[in-house]
């Protein structure tokens, strides 16, 4: 009779597990402003973000950081100045927040609510499309924040007294694990 | 084979003073980052701001310096006494030979003033250098010498021109080293500005 009876609470415990939340974690990462100046055009990549997200009964959640310094444009001066305009000392990191429902996460593209905290500003991006691949139980996500420098309030940096391009997308692309 | 059967706890819904069994939403702090990478540094921001405000004085008067250094490589050869030894030489004239020197003057002026800025600009502790700022900064030990000796040679060489001599000597080496400055002064300057998006009315 027990043993009936434990068989019948393991046979019923799968459907418990796949109600427990699933808890996701950053494998890799690499995220590449773009900036523009009529004499030049300049990409600068971070690979050392972090990020963790929980996906509960109905709704996920997301948080992705990275250090503004980890960014590299291939010079030193260039991203020393970056830093510099951007606050990143007072405001090392950049922090990106998002909420979506758990349906959407089977979807081939994601539409994602941003939150952005960055040189001491926040900002709220709506809507911003995600491609979702699959890759075996990781999930990669790339995508395009239409970032411009007003929304943070920076002042544009300038080379040769001309200032850069307000528009400094930034392309997401980021491979996520279950924890 | 005994089993062992255990009561299934109650849910925690039950128990309103109880820590949630599920995951709170991610913070700052679950994510592993350093204190020094994720610490604000107001004395790092003073010092980044400080060497910004510094640099770009020094690359304006960099830029200026070139309107001078220019002028005075075009009326050097007006400067120059003409006439190969053994036949009539041509002296240059006095408002020449000074105009050549005032702006050969106006560049030294400028252009040290504009190396004091990027000297004396704050370095940030634990930043390894890589990129075309080192090739800028390596260009420097061409140009700076060469500003230092340019002008020394240049009043050598006027003092022998207002005697009435051709330039001889070391002074005649003055051109030479001139276009030598020049040319890794301008070198310089490209090295920042590099990759050049010529096409710069489009995207």
């Amino acid at each position: 009779m027990k043993k009936i009876f434990l068989l019948a609470l393991l046979l019923a415990a799968p459907p418990v597990f796949a109600q427990l939340d699933t808890q996701w974690v950053i494998e890799q990462s690499t995220l590449t402003y773009h900036m523009s100046h009529p004499m030049h055009q300049v990409d600068g990549v971070s690979r050392d973000a972090k990020g963790k997200g929980v996906c509960h009964a109905e709704e996920c959640d997301f948080l992705i950081a990275t250090p503004v310094k980890s960014f590299d444009s291939g010079d030193t001066n260039r991203d020393l100045h970056m830093i510099e305009a951007t606050r990143g000392a007072q405001f090392p990191m950049v922090v990106v927040r998002t909420r979506f429902p758990v349906g959407d996460t089977a979807s081939a593209t994601i539409y994602a609510d941003l939150e952005v905290q960055f040189a001491g500003q926040t900002a709220h991006y709506a809507h911003v499309p995600f491609q979702r691949a699959t890759q075996g139980n990781q999930v990669r996500l790339t995508g395009t924040i239409l970032a411009t420098c007003s929304d943070f309030k920076i002042d544009r940096p300038s080379f040769l007294t001309v200032p850069i391009k307000n528009e400094i997308p930034v392309r997401v692309d980021i491979t996520w694990r279950p924890m | 084979m005994d089993l062992i059967l255990s009561p299934i706890p109650a849910p925690l819904k039950a128990l309103p003073n109880a820590p949630s069994a599920t995951p709170a939403s991610p913070s700052l702090g679950d994510l592993g980052f350093t204190p020094q990478q994720s610490q604000p540094n107001a004395q790092l921001q003073v010092l980044l701001d400080k060497r910004t405000e510094m640099l770009k004085i020094h690359q304006r008067l960099g830029l200026i310096t070139t309107i001078p250094m220019a002028a005075a490589l075009i009326t050097g050869p007006m400067a120059t006494a003409k006439g190969k030894n053994g036949q009539p030489i041509t002296e240059p004239t006095t408002a020449n030979l000074d105009f050549h020197a005032a702006l050969g003057g106006a560049t030294t002026a400028l252009y040290f003033t504009s190396a004091y800025y990027a000297i004396r600009a704050p370095r940030v502790p634990g930043t390894e250098k890589h990129g075309a700022i080192r090739l800028h900064e390596a260009l420097a030990f061409i140009h700076l010498p060469g500003m230092v000796l340019t002008p020394a040679l240049g009043i050598m060489a006027y003092k022998q021109e207002n005697a009435g001599e051709k330039v001889h000597g070391i002074a005649s080496a003055h051109g030479a080293v001139a276009y030598t400055t020049a040319a890794a002064y301008g070198a310089s300057i490209i090295a920042v500005s590099w990759p050049i998006h010529w096409k710069f009315w489009e995207k």
